[in-house]
C-alpha cells in the first residue's frame, strides 16, 4: 500500500512573543493507505495539533509533511482547499452548521463539491439510514442529543467517500453508549470505503474489533507501540 | 424575529448613508445652481480708454469670460437731457469705455482683488470697480451655510457608517461558524460567503428602492404641495432618475466592502 501521510522530522509550534513553543519536535512516521490509526497521549501532549497539521490549519515549522501527495510545508491555498475536499473531519465538539437541518449538515461536502440536489437527497437519506437518524433528518442540530450529532458528523466526514478521515476526541463528549455507537460507524467507514483514519484519543475502545497501529505523543516526540 | 431584527438594523445603517448620499446630491445642484445665480448676477465695472473685447480682457485675467460694452449714448443720455446734438456727439467721443465683466464662476474676495489688481496693469484702463464689500458678504454667507450642511452630511455619514460596523460584527458572529465549517471542508470564500453576499445585495437593493421612494416623493407630491417658492422654483433637483444608479453603486460598494471584511475576518478556523 503506498503512503498516504508521511512525516519526516516533523516540528510544530506555536508562535508567541518570545519565539516558538514547540509542541511535537522532531517526529518521523508513515501511515498507509486504508490504515487505522490511534493517537494517544496525555492533556495538551500536542494530540489535537498533530491533527490540525494534518487538515492544514497549522503548518510545520520544520522537517516535512506529506498528505495525499500535498507538500503541507508549502501549500497553496488553492491546494489546501483541494486537499480539505478529500479529506473527512470529525470534531470533539461537532461544530455542525446550526442553522442548516441534519440532512443539508450531511451533505456539506457535496455542496462544496457543486452535485445536484437529486444526488445531495439521495446520499442523505442512504446515510441518515447508516446512521439510523432518518426521522430527525428536518430537524437541527440543537434539537440533538450529543450522541446524535456526532452521528451527524460522522456521516458528514464520510459523506463523500474521503480518502483519509482525521477524528479529533470522536467520543470524548458522549456516553459509553453512543462511543461505542461511534465506534461501530468508524469501523465501517473504514471497511467499506478503504478510507485511512487516523483518530485523535484519550483511550482506545475496548472492543475494537479492527486491525490497527497505535502512535503516542510523549515529551513532544511521537512513538509507535508494538 | 431575530433575522428580520439583523436585517433591518443593517438597512437602516445603509439608508442613513444613502439619505447622506442622495442629500449631498440635491444640496450640490442647488447650491450650483444658486452659485450660477450668483455669478451671473455679479460683474466688474471697468473703465478703459480703448475699446475692447473679451479675448482681451481674458488675456488680462482667464477668470473674465464674458463682457459687455455699456452703451455711452445711453449714460450721457441718462444724466444730461438738455443738450444739442453735436455737443452730445462730441462729449460721447470724450467719453472713456465702459464695460461690464463676468467671471467664470463664484469665487473668493482675494480672487476678485487680483483681477482687480491685473486689470490695472494695463495703463490704458482707468478704474476698476468691484462691488467687493457687497460682493464679500453674499459670498461668505454662501461658503458658511454650504460648509454646515457638507459638515452635517459627513456627521451623518460617519455615524451610520459606524453603524454598518456594528452590524458587520453582529454578522460576523452570527456566521463565523458556518465559514469556518465550510473553509474546513475545502469551501472557497465565494462558496463561503455566499449566504452573506445575497443577504447584502438585497438589502442594498431594498435601502436604495426606500430612499429612491422618499425622494421621488418629495419631489412629485410634496414639493408641488409645499407653495414654498424656493421648492417649487427648484422642484426638479430634488430628484433625478440617474440618481437611482448612484445610490445603487454607493450599496453596493458598502455592502460589498462589508462582507469581504466580515469574511477575512472570519478566516481561518478558532477552536
Amino acid at each position: 500500500m503506498p503512503n498516504m501521510i508521511t512525516a519526516s522530522h516533523l516540528t510544530l509550534a506555536y508562535q508567541n512573543e518570545k519565539g516558538y513553543n514547540e509542541v511535537i519536535k522532531n517526529a518521523s512516521f508513515a501511515i498507509r493507505k486504508g490504515e487505522f490509526i490511534f493517537i494517544t497521549g496525555p492533556s495538551g501532549s500536542g494530540k489535537s495539533t498533530l491533527l490540525k497539521s494534518l487538515y492544514g490549519e497549522m503548518k510545520p515549522i520544520h522537517g516535512t509533511l506529506h498528505i495525499n501527495g500535498a507538500d503541507m510545508t508549502n501549500i497553496s491555498s488553492g491546494r489546501l482547499q483541494k486537499l480539505r475536499t478529500e479529506l473527512g473531519i470529525i470534531f470533539q465538539n461537532y461544530r455542525l452548521i446550526n442553522e442548516w437541518t441534519i440532512a443539508k449538515n450531511i451533505v456539506l461536502p457535496l455542496i462544496i463539491a457543486g452535485y445536484n440536489q437529486e444526488i445531495q437527497n439521495a446520499q442523505a437519506n442512504r446515510l441518515l439510514r447508516h446512521i439510523k437518524l432518518s426521522e430527525l433528518a428536518d430537524r437541527y442540530p440543537l434539537e440533538l442529543s450529543g450522541g446524535e450529532q456526532q452521528r451527524v458528523g460522522l456521516a458528514r466526514a464520510i459523506s463523500k467517500n474521503p480518502v483519509i478521515i482525521l477524528a479529533d476526541e470522536p467520543t470524548g463528549n458522549l456516553d459509553k453508549n453512543s462511543s461505542n455507537v461511534i465506534w461501530d460507524l468508524l469501523e465501517s467507514a473504514c471497511l467499506q470505503f478503504g478510507s485511512t483514519i487516523i483518530v485523535v484519543t484519550h483511550k482506545i475502545p475496548e472492543l475494537f474489533s479492527l486491525p490497527y497501529r497505535h502512535f503516542i505523543i510523549e515529551g513532544k516526540g511521537i512513538y509507535e507501540t508494538h | 424575529m431575530k433575522h428580520t431584527k439583523n436585517h433591518l438594523m443593517f438597512i437602516l445603517s445603509l439608508i442613513s448613508i444613502l439619505l447622506g448620499v442622495e442629500f449631498f446630491m440635491v444640496f450640490d445642484r442647488t447650491t450650483d445652481s444658486y452659485e450660477d445665480g450668483l455669478k451671473k448676477g455679479y460683474s466688474i465695472l471697468v473703465v478703459s480708454e480703448v475699446p475692447r473685447s473679451t479675448e482681451q480682457f481674458h488675456t488680462l485675467n482667464s477668470h473674465i469670460t464674458q463682457s459687455e460694452a455699456i452703451d455711452r449714448e445711453a449714460i450721457v443720455t441718462q444724466y444730461i437731457n438738455d443738450i444739442s446734438k453735436e455737443a452730445k456727439t462730441k462729449l460721447i467721443g470724450n467719453l472713456p469705455y465702459f464695460y461690464s465683466l463676468h467671471l467664470d464662476s463664484y469665487i473668493d474676495a482675494s480672487v476678485i482683488q487680483k483681477i482687480k489688481t491685473d486689470l490695472l496693469k494695463d495703463i490704458e484702463i482707468r478704474k476698476v470697480e468691484t462691488f467687493g464689500e457687497h460682493y464679500l458678504a453674499k459670498y461668505r454667507l454662501f461658503m458658511l451655510v454650504k460648509f454646515m450642511l457638507r459638515i452635517f452630511i459627513l456627521f451623518l455619514s460617519v455615524v451610520s457608517f459606524f453603524l454598518i460596523i456594528k452590524q458587520m460584527e453582529i454578522w460576523k458572529y452570527a456566521h463565523k461558524d458556518r465559514m469556518q465549517i465550510m473553509e474546513l471542508f475545502g469551501a472557497t470564500m465565494t462558496h463561503r460567503s455566499g449566504v452573506l453576499f445575497r443577504i447584502a445585495l438585497i438589502d442594498a437593493v431594498l435601502s436604495m428602492i426606500i430612499v429612491s421612494t422618499v425622494f421621488a416623493y418629495t419631489k412629485y407630491v410634496w414639493a408641488m404641495q409645499s407653495n414654498i417658492d424656493i421648492v417649487t422654483q427648484h422642484y426638479e433637483k430634488l430628484f433625478r432618475v440617474s440618481d437611482i444608479a448612484v445610490l445603487l453603486l454607493s450599496a453596493f460598494v458598502l455592502v460589498i466592502t462589508s462582507v469581504y471584511w466580515v469574511v477575512y475576518s472570519t478566516k481561518g478556523v478558532q477552536e
